[in-house]
């Protein structure tokens, strides 16, 4: 079988951003277990937090980007929150592609901006999934993970479905339970220092393989959370963020990457690697940087191996080697590169990418010091670069970006 | 004797009812005749899952049958699952995929024997396991290939 691939232009990719494409202001609500409050309810408090954030009001957007809903079923996701929110928009649009919706979103954001429709483009995703979701919305959800005919009927999960790949990854570079652990006790030990984690006590190895197997490899300890909450992120030019309240931080760098849709279709661990990779690699590319100059990883981690095959396919680790690499400690605040500052998907809370996005830009302000709210400080002293990404489907469809407190220089 | 899971079976039949597509209808004949058949383009070179044309040149689609042979390239045990499948407390079933000899790579459940298809022994598993088809009569419209060990 042959595929056909098409390569994005990096030069152009450069020339847009080179503009001055940046976040301005980021919001995130409670998130847990919120049986009060509504899909929009959310968004729109995720909307109130980033305007006072930017310091601006909803009569300065132009720009409406948002995702979808597994709670509030519509084919218009951007214009029946709009309508709900009381905002027409000049430019509006729903992306959806799984976990990957977030970095697309801001890619969105730049596009619309770029191409003059829009200059202030407010991205927002959330929803009440834990307390809102029926049993049949969730079977309904998994099920569009799996190709229907021929891989859902013998009753693959969204978990095991990662376990196909984790045990293979595991069984070619003979990589121990405890790498997978690892990742899990270090976002404990950050989500701990998150006002809004869903999870906030710091667990060992030892706790997560005691914890129940799902699906082998995988704890229930392994997986990322379901939860209720909403995030969002203000995407303008630098010249209008300087009449804005926050620090700007620029997006210098965009890529994607794909290797299949559904996980009987990836070829090998390392067309998968490279399929994901591509996206953090390109990103990279376009911001002119390698992964050496990296201060922070805001990596997804839908289940505790998603991380590891991404660091590998992003060049900062070699084939094989992340699981060693989090169990030396490189992952953590203090080490070499830490990654899911505020705990991730697994411990702080899941609304796809949109809160690595949101931590990105807070460490890159300086202002991820939670001491204040109740939290505790996991600020990465003087963090000038960050790259951040999410991937959809099972190890699929992966979209990163690149993030900086600089102008882009390339 | 392991009993047939019932509830499962009839979820399974009513599952592929509901997600199959055209296209996939000559592969459900052929199950139907204990038949592992494979979409293949002019090359003679197999693909899955099907499609109505060969995927990346868009060429016309014939059929060829398959052994039925092949190896376990990967496999999850699952303790929890959809209606019908392992619940908290339950014995798991256990999803592989299964790289067949003529180079295509399919998902399937690992089963026992072809007595009521109880699911596999999880200390029986393992990558590079080889593996054959057995088809398993789900209703009078579906009869899924499932795989079994190969002693």
């Amino acid at each position: 079988m042959s595929v056909r691939e098409a390569t994005p232009d990096v030069a152009e990719a450069r020339r847009m951003l080179k503009k001055g494409i940046v976040i301005a202001g980021v919001g995130e609500t409670e998130q847990g277990i919120l049986p009060d409050r509504g899909s929009f309810d959310l968004l729109s408090e995720a909307t109130k937090l980033t305007l006072d954030d930017a310091g601006i009001t909803l009569a300065d957007v132009d720009g409406m980007v948002t995702a979808f809903s597994f709670v509030e079923h519509t084919l218009m996701h951007a214009t029946t929150f709009c309508d709900y929110l009381g905002f027409r928009p000049g430019y509006f649009a729903s992306v959806a592609v799984g976990g990957a919706t977030a970095p697309l979103m801001a890619v969105q954001a730049a596009l619309a901006i770029d191409a003059g429709l829009a200059e202030v483009v407010l991205c927002v995703r959330g929803d009440n999934t834990r307390s809102g979701i029926s049993s049949s919305g969730m079977i309904a959800q998994a099920r569009e993970m799996t190709q229907g005919e021929f891989e859902w009927p013998y009753g693959v999960t969204t978990i095991g479905g990662y376990g196909l790949l984790a045990q293979r990854y595991m069984h070619e570079y003979n990589v121990p339970q405890e790498a997978l652990a690892a990742v899990v006790a270090t976002q404990s030990e950050h989500g701990a220092l998150k006002w809004n984690a869903m999870l906030r006590e710091a667990v060992t190895i030892e706790d997560v393989l005691a914890s129940r197997m799902i699906a082998t490899p995988f704890h229930v300890l392994d997986c990322s959370l379901v939860n209720d909450g909403a995030a969002a992120f203000l995407v303008t030019t630098a010249d209008r963020a300087k009449s804005m309240k926050s620090k700007p931080v620029y997006i210098t760098g965009i890529g994607e990457g794909y290797s299949h849709q559904y996980i009987s279709q990836a070829q090998s661990v390392d067309s998968v690697r490279d399929g994901l990779g591509r996206a953090g690699r390109r990103a990279m590319e376009v911001a002119g940087i390698t992964p050496a100059d990296l201060d922070v990883a805001e990596i997804y981690d839908s289940f505790s191996f998603t991380p590891l095959i991404a660091l590998e396919g992003f060049g900062v680790c070699g084939k094989g080697e992340a699981g060693d690499w989090v169990l030396e400690g490189n992952a953590k605040l203090g080490g070499t590169l830490p990654m899911n500052t505020a705990g991730g998907l697994i411990r702080q809370a899941h609304l796809g990418a949109m809160h690595h996005i949101v931590e990105a830009a807070l460490q890159l302000r300086g202002e991820a010091d939670d001491t204040a709210r109740g939290g505790g400080n996991h600020q990465v002293p003087g963090a000038k670069l960050a790259i951040t990404n999410g991937s959809g489907g099972i190890l699929a469809a992966t979209s990163a970006i690149v993030l900086s407190s600089e102008p882009p220089s390339a | 004797m392991a009993e047939r899971n019932e509830a499962r079976t009839n979820w399974q039949a009513a599952q592929i009812k509901d997600g199959s597509r055209p296209e996939g209808r000559p592969f459900w004949e052929g199950t139907k005749e204990g038949k592992f058949l494979l979409p293949v383009g002019p090359d003679g070179k197999a693909f899955w899952y099907p499609r109505a044309f060969v995927p990346g040149t868009l060429d016309e689609v014939s059929w060829k049958e398959s052994k039925g042979e092949g190896t376990v390239y990967t496999y999850s045990v699952h303790y929890l699952g959809p209606p019908g499948f392992s619940k908290k407390g339950d014995a798991p079933h256990v999803i592989a995929l299964v790289d067949l000899d003529e180079g295509v790579r399919v998902m399937t459940n690992l089963v026992k024997d072809e007595e009521n298809f109880p699911d596999i022994d999880i200390d029986q598993v393992r990558i590079g396991q080889r593996v054959r088809v057995v088809f398993d009569e789900l209703s009078e419209e579906y009869t899924l290939p499932r795989f079994t060990i190969v002693d």
